[in-house]
């Protein structure tokens, strides 16, 4: 990459690219020549970005040659952790991959290999494929923490997510726990101008943010509180008299059952509880309910309280209910899946994993929504009523923490065998002390991956993964929307890496998966993926090339016609979904994970109210800290503080301070504002340190500021619904380290 | 000939530094200059009665620069259509400019020696393209264009009165306005 | 690295001192040339230009770039230049004028067969070389002031103060300097050689009330930034350097020793001066790093690397 580059030269071919540094998936053009990438900018035509990039897609080309790019096979030659390798040939490292996974398997059973993923790093139906002819269900994500357990809460209630807004003809936007401004940069543009337009924006937010500072009501509740939100919300809409009546009584069952059952929570009720005060929490609930059509946007925040979030997402879904903003024009549209091309399910085969394996999924005893007794019944739903099934690989799987706890223990049976993909579980899983733990205990680790992770470090494998212009990206939100938008690949693959897609179709070759991969290449997958929507192209990037997009003419209620994907057919407010799984039918108030009106012991031994996370630019989770013009821009981790508690705790902006939960603790930068309650702190996610000693027991410094270490994942702890443990809510002391986290300067 | 001038909406900024990276990665600046920084300003206020905004910088393009004045060498210059830029092979890293400057868009590159700043991506004016910071500023923040035309959208907004200009007191003239 | 040293170092500082006292020099001399019908000292008069050219040297390693220096001469509007010119047309014309009072028989004119100071008793060129001297001297002695106090974005330097506070300390540290040479050749006559001690006395005194009242309006001017870059001199971190060694000792202390009739007292006065001269010199350089920050600026420099950091530096594992 050069500034001077010509890219009218001869030779020089635009390819329609993507970004894949975040899920936005924004459009690139690639300037290629001779299977180099010249230049890269926004893709002007893309919907979404409109020619923009953030900071990290800009970085594309730093990222792509690397020179801390792992870019061939390694294979441990030292002991774990130890940092010695021996470069190896693809097709050994498949080999003898395979060969250990198989004699594991025969040992002990399909089930004792499990993979770990991250959220959408990569489309990840292969993988699932992989394991379903291997023959366990112990594959998972983090996903837990990233909208999946609301998609299923959600789709229990009214038959699928209503995660497309029909945001252009809105007049309220609800953005709950979501912070665009520096999470989802190319949608915030949208919400501007829409703004403009009259558009009203709440936004529920602890801390101040880049989209607070926009909003036309920012309710800065208590971190891990939502439940007592939405609850009162629900109060205030029905006995206020808001609540949609003719879609209550038309298309709802239990509208009795829920008033009685929030009669009592009123925001009187919930504002010691919120730290709202009650004209707040009625201010949100009007100006959402009167102005119609309205959205409430997803955001994670919810995904990540713990224990309260499956109630919660539960509460927030039947506002849209009592609202009427289900899937009418300017509201959550409930699209269903895609009946125009074939969608991720349909290629992970999961009808080949028996019903005896299905059984053994870890941690589907405790939490069912995401495991397969939910996943199983509502697919079952969704099949009879749309004709198809959420994508399994995210929306059932394995409970991570109970997996990490089986590698531990070996119970309920022994996990030998760990398959990291797409993911730096040291950084972003819960708990990193168990996490840790595991990955240093597992027999047999590989890490498919970009760079020589913590977590990396410690496997026998490592393999190197293509990235984003090295491979076509098909975005479909999971692979569960009913439109697509389609990239190319701007060059074949540098070095020895691999596409994921090959490396689970390899490996599912050398384990005797031969015949159920007919897709050599990712574009063969894709084109039999979208050659039945009728478009005239003969190959996936001619495809790409005319069209790329894919968006089906909107059809909005209609319920009117056909119901709702429930056993009902209507909106079910008193869940039988959720009944029969033996969770509570209406939204039961549950407290934040840990506060302090329900533990007052563990509020006086850590009195500050603790949220983790939360997007920050220029990184996403734990990646792109070796990209130095990013780092030069973020260079340290910060926490937020409010000045009053910094002063009473002699901290002073900039200094590096302790902030330590039952579980441990870690140092991070004070940032003095005013922008979050003074009883409230909340740290950034995903710091380690690529320039340090990436060798065990360093490993690049990944538990030193790594806001994992702090968070728990306690089954107690945990949603009882879909298992997601807790980031956000929890109780905390800060105090002054004396020292610069190690080695900051050398 | 053209004039150049852009305008930055600060009530469409977020703050990502999107701008200062994309400037930093394709003009290859050295690590540790920035042409652009976008400064957080508060949040000012009292929990919860805050307000919080950003202020993407850059070189303002005065139309008086006084870094040009100040530059011994004629190193700094200034083009007809406004651009103010170093021609680094005649600087001598005397840093008057930088020291003229009144809003720090002037660096020194130590590796160099001489000064370096912003010189509104002229290697992409020429083959008629934006600033990298203004392509890539998903928000449309950042909006460049000609002056002399009346009908490009920074004329319509200067001429429409509702910018303003950074340290105008001290008639720079800068070609930078700012909308609030 | 780092943007932290964005801004001019004390090797400038120097420079700005020696020029600045070899202008004082070249002024003084050519008024006793021209009023006073009287010449200072050899030494003086050479070391008025000697002190100009050591000025140019230490600019030059200020110079990101020394060997383009010839380059600086290149753009008469920007003030640096016209210092630069000027400067080389005094240094030229202040050894022609020094060099008429070189002895004949001096090392190294006595190799020569001929006396090559054929201008030695042209008593206009003394006169015309000195009515040069005196306006490119008040240049030199003034130039860096202006200079400083037309950069409108460092509210210590900005507006004509400045000027006036360089062009004072430029004919104090100039009159001091003179008078130390007096001990090294022969001094001027009797009239001028006892005048010396009361000038830089009363302009000590000017100094001591033009900084008083300098500081006293920055601290409570215009705007915020001017104040407190003026505070960091009277209460903060300057103040040291600022009240105590240049207020106090190298202006309030040779003041006092200088009016007392001792010869040793006043040249440790006039030994004093020069220090003071070269101190407030790096103290006014260093007080140009404060710019007028634009809202946010501060903290958002404040949160950039310092350049030591080790993702800046990383060596691979
Ligand atoms: N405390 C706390 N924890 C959190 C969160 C929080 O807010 N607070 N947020 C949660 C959320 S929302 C999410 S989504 C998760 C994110 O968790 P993850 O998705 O696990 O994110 P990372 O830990 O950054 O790991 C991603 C890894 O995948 C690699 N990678 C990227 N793209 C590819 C690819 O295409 N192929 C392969 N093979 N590798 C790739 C990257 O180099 C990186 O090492 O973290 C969750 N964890
Ligand atoms: N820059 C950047 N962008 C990203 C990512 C990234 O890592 N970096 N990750 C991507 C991914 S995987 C995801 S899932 C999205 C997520 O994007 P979002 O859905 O916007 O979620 P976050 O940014 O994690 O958190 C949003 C806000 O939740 C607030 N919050 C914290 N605790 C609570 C709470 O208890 N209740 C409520 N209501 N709010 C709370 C935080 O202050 C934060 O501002 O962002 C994506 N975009
Ligand atoms: S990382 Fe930035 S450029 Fe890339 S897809 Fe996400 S928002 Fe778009
Ligand atoms: S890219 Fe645009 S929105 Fe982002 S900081 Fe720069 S000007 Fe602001
Ligand atoms: S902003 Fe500074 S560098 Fe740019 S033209 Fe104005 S004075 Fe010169
Ligand atoms: S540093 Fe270079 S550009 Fe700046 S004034 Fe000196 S010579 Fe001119
Ligand atoms: S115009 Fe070009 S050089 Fe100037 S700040 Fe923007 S990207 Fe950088
Ligand atoms: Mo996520």
């Amino acid at each position: 990459m050069s500034k001077n580059v010509d890219l009218n030269q001869e030779g020089v071919q635009v390819k329609k690219s993507a970004c894949y540094f975040c899920h936005q998936n924004c459009g690139v053009l690639a300037y290629v020549k001779d299977n180099k990438v010249l230049a890269i900018e926004g893709d002007p035509e893309f919907p979404t970005n409109q020619g923009g990039l953030c900071c990290r897609g800009n970085a594309a080309l730093l990222h792509l040659d690397h020179p801390d790019r792992v870019n061939y096979p390694l294979k441990r030659v030292g002991k774990r952790g130890e940092g010695k390798w021996e470069k190896i040939p693809w097709q050994q490292a498949i080999d003898e991959i395979a060969a250990r996974l198989q004699d594991i398997k025969q040992k002990f059973g399909p089930e004792a290999v499990a993979t770990a993923g991250g959220t959408q790093r990569t489309d990840d139906w292969a993988r699932r494929r992989f394991m379903n002819y291997f023959g366990s269900p112990n594959g998972f994500h983090n996903a837990h923490l990233c909208w999946i357990p609301t998609f299923m809460v959600e789709t229990a209630i009214y038959g699928w997510c209503p995660f497309d807004l029909d945001i252009g003809n809105s007049r309220c936007l609800v953005l709950w726990g979501q912070n665009p401004g520096a999470s989802g940069m190319p949608e915030m543009h949208h919400i501007k101008e829409l703004q403009d337009k009259g558009l009203k924006v709440i936004v529920i937010d602890p801390r101040f943010t880049e989209t607070a500072a926009k909003a036309d009501l920012w309710l800065p509740l208590r971190p891990g509180s939502d439940l007592a939100l939405a609850l009162s919300w629900l109060h205030v809409i029905i006995y206020e008299g808001m609540a949609d009546d003719d879609f209550l009584t038309n298309w709802c069952t239990g509208y009795e059952e829920l008033a009685a059952h929030v009669v009592d929570f009123s925001p009187e009720w919930a504002a010691p509880l919120t730290w709202l005060t009650p004209e707040q929490i009625r201010a949100g609930a009007v100006m959402y309910a009167t102005n119609k059509p309205g959205n409430i946007q997803w955001g994670t925040s919810v995904d990540q309280i713990g224990r309260p979030a499956g109630a919660t997402m539960h509460a927030r879904a039947l506002l849209r209910a009592v609202t009427g903003n289900l899937d009418l024009p300017g509201g959550d549209l409930l699209t269903g899946p895609s009946k125009d091309f074939i969608t991720d399910e349909e290629m992970e085969a999961n009808d080949v994993l028996t019903a005896g394996q299905k059984a053994k999924q870890l941690g589907s005893d405790k939490f069912k929504m995401v495991t397969w007794p939910g996943y199983q019944r509502i697919a079952d739903l969704t099949k009879k009523f749309w004709g198809k099934a959420p994508t399994a690989e995210w929306m059932c799987e394995a409970h991570p923490p109970s997996v990490f706890r089986a590698i531990i223990s070996g119970e309920p049976y022994p996990v030998k065998a760990l398959l990291v993909s797409a993911t730096n579980p040291i950084s972003s899983y819960g708990e990193t002390k168990l996490v840790m733990e595991a990955l240093r205990k597992v027999d047999f680790m590989i890490a498919h991956d970009y760079w020589m992770t913590p977590t990396a470090s410690l496997a026998d494998y490592v393999i190197p993964s293509a990235g984003a212009l090295e491979r076509p990206t098909i975005t479909s939100s999971y692979g569960c929307a009913d439109f697509l938008l389609a990239s190319q690949r701007a060059i074949q693959p540098m070095y020895g890496r691999r596409n994921d897609y090959n490396f689970w179709r390899d490996l599912g070759l050398a384990c005797g998966q031969q015949g159920n991969w007919p897709w050599e290449t990712v574009e063969d997958a894709y084109f039999d993926k979208i050659k039945g929507l009728g478009y005239d192209a003969k190959t996936y990037d001619e495809f790409v090339e005319n069209q790329r997009f894919h968006f089906p003419e909107r059809e909005y209620s209609k319920y009117k016609e056909r119901g709702f994907a429930t056993p009902s057919g209507k909106v079910e407010l008193y869940s039988s979904v959720l009944e029969e799984l033996g969770y509570p039918p209406l939204p039961q108030y549950v407290g934040p994970t840990e506060n302090e009106i329900d533990n007052p012991e563990l509020a006086e031994k850590f009195p500050l109210v603790l949220t983790t996370g939360g997007g920050f630019m220029p990184f996403h989770h734990s990646e792109h800290f070796q990209i130095t013009p990013l780092r030069y821009l973020n260079h340290s981790p910060y926490m937020d503080i409010n000045p009053e508690t910094a002063a009473k705790l002699s901290i002073q902006d900039g200094d590096w301070v302790w902030i330590e939960t039952a579980r441990g603790r870690i140092r991070q930068k004070a940032n003095l504002t005013p922008g979050i309650d003074p009883r409230v702190v909340f740290t950034q996610r995903g710091w380690w340190y690529p320039e340090r000693d990436m060798r065990d027991p360093v490993l690049g410094g990944c538990m030193e500021s790594n806001a994992n270490v702090l968070t728990t994942t306690a089954d107690v702890d945990c949603d009882p619904f879909s298992g997601a443990w807790a980031n956000r809510g929890l109780m905390c002391r800060v105090y002054k380290a004396e020292q610069a986290a190690e080695k900051e300067v050398c | 000939m053209p004039r150049y001038a852009m305008v930055i909406d600060t009530r469409r900024c977020i703050g990502c530094h999107s701008c200062t990276a994309a400037c930093k990665i394709h003009n290859e600046l050295p690590d540790d200059m920035v042409y652009n920084p976008v400064t957080t300003v508060g949040p000012v206020g009292i929990f919860p009665n805050l307000s919080l905004s950003f202020l993407p910088l850059l070189c303002m393009h005065c139309d008086n620069p006084p870094c040009v004045d100040a530059c011994p060498t004629q190193a700094s210059q200034q083009r007809e259509d406004g651009v103010v830029f170093v021609e680094d092979s005649k600087c001598v890293g005397c840093l008057s400019c930088i020291m003229a400057c009144p809003y720090g868009a002037r660096h020194h590159n130590h590796a160099t020696g001489t000064v370096a700043k912003c010189d509104f991506c002229k290697h992409r004016l020429a083959i008629g393209k934006l600033p990298h910071c203004v392509a890539t500023c998903h928000q449309k923040a950042r909006i460049f264009g000609d002056l002399e035309d009346p009908e490009s959208e920074v004329s319509k907004l200067v001429n429409g009165n509702r910018t303003v200009r950074l340290l105008s007191e001290l008639d720079t003239q800068p070609s930078v306005f700012y909308i609030y | 690295m780092s943007n932290k040293h964005q801004s001019w170092g004390w090797m400038l500082a120097v420079d700005f001192f020696f020029a600045g006292a070899g202008g004082g020099m070249l002024v003084l001399a050519a008024l006793v040339e021209l009023f006073g019908n009287s010449r200072m000292s050899l030494a003086g008069n050479l070391l008025g230009p000697a002190f100009m050219c050591i000025g140019c040297i230490f600019l030059i390693f200020e110079l990101g770039k020394p060997f383009r220096a010839w380059r600086v001469f290149m753009n008469p509007k920007a003030i640096l230049t016209v210092g630069a010119w000027t400067m080389s047309v005094a240094i030229a014309t202040a050894f022609v004028y020094a060099a008429m009072a070189l002895p004949a028989k001096a090392f190294p004119l006595n190799l020569l067969p001929f006396d090559p100071i054929v201008w030695r008793d042209w008593v206009w060129a003394g006169k015309l070389l000195a009515v040069v001297n005196l306006i490119t001297g008040l240049v030199v002695a003034t130039y860096p002031g202006v200079l400083l106090g037309r950069l409108k974005g460092r509210p210590f330097w900005t507006g004509p103060g400045i000027m006036a506070l360089f062009l004072l300390s430029s004919l104090v540290t100039g009159t001091a300097a003179h008078y130390l040479c007096g001990f090294v050749t022969e001094a001027p006559s009797v009239v001028v050689w006892n005048a010396l001690p009361g000038v830089f006395a009363l302009l000590l005194m000017f100094q001591l009330v033009l900084w008083i009242g300098y500081l006293w309006i920055k601290q409570s001017g215009a705007t915020e930034n001017e104040a407190a870059a003026a505070r960091r001199w009277t209460s903060g971190d300057r103040s040291l350097a600022g009240k105590g060694a240049f207020l106090f000792l190298g202006t309030l202390v040779p003041l006092v020793l200088a009016l007392l009739p001792n010869p040793a007292a006043q040249a440790v006065a006039a030994a004093l001066v020069l220090f003071g001269g070269v101190t407030m010199r790096l103290l006014v350089i260093k007080s140009g790093d404060d710019r007028t920050y634009l809202p946010g600026e501060k903290r958002y420099n404040l949160r950039l690397p310092n350049g030591d950091e080790a993702f800046l530096h990383k060596s691979a594992h």
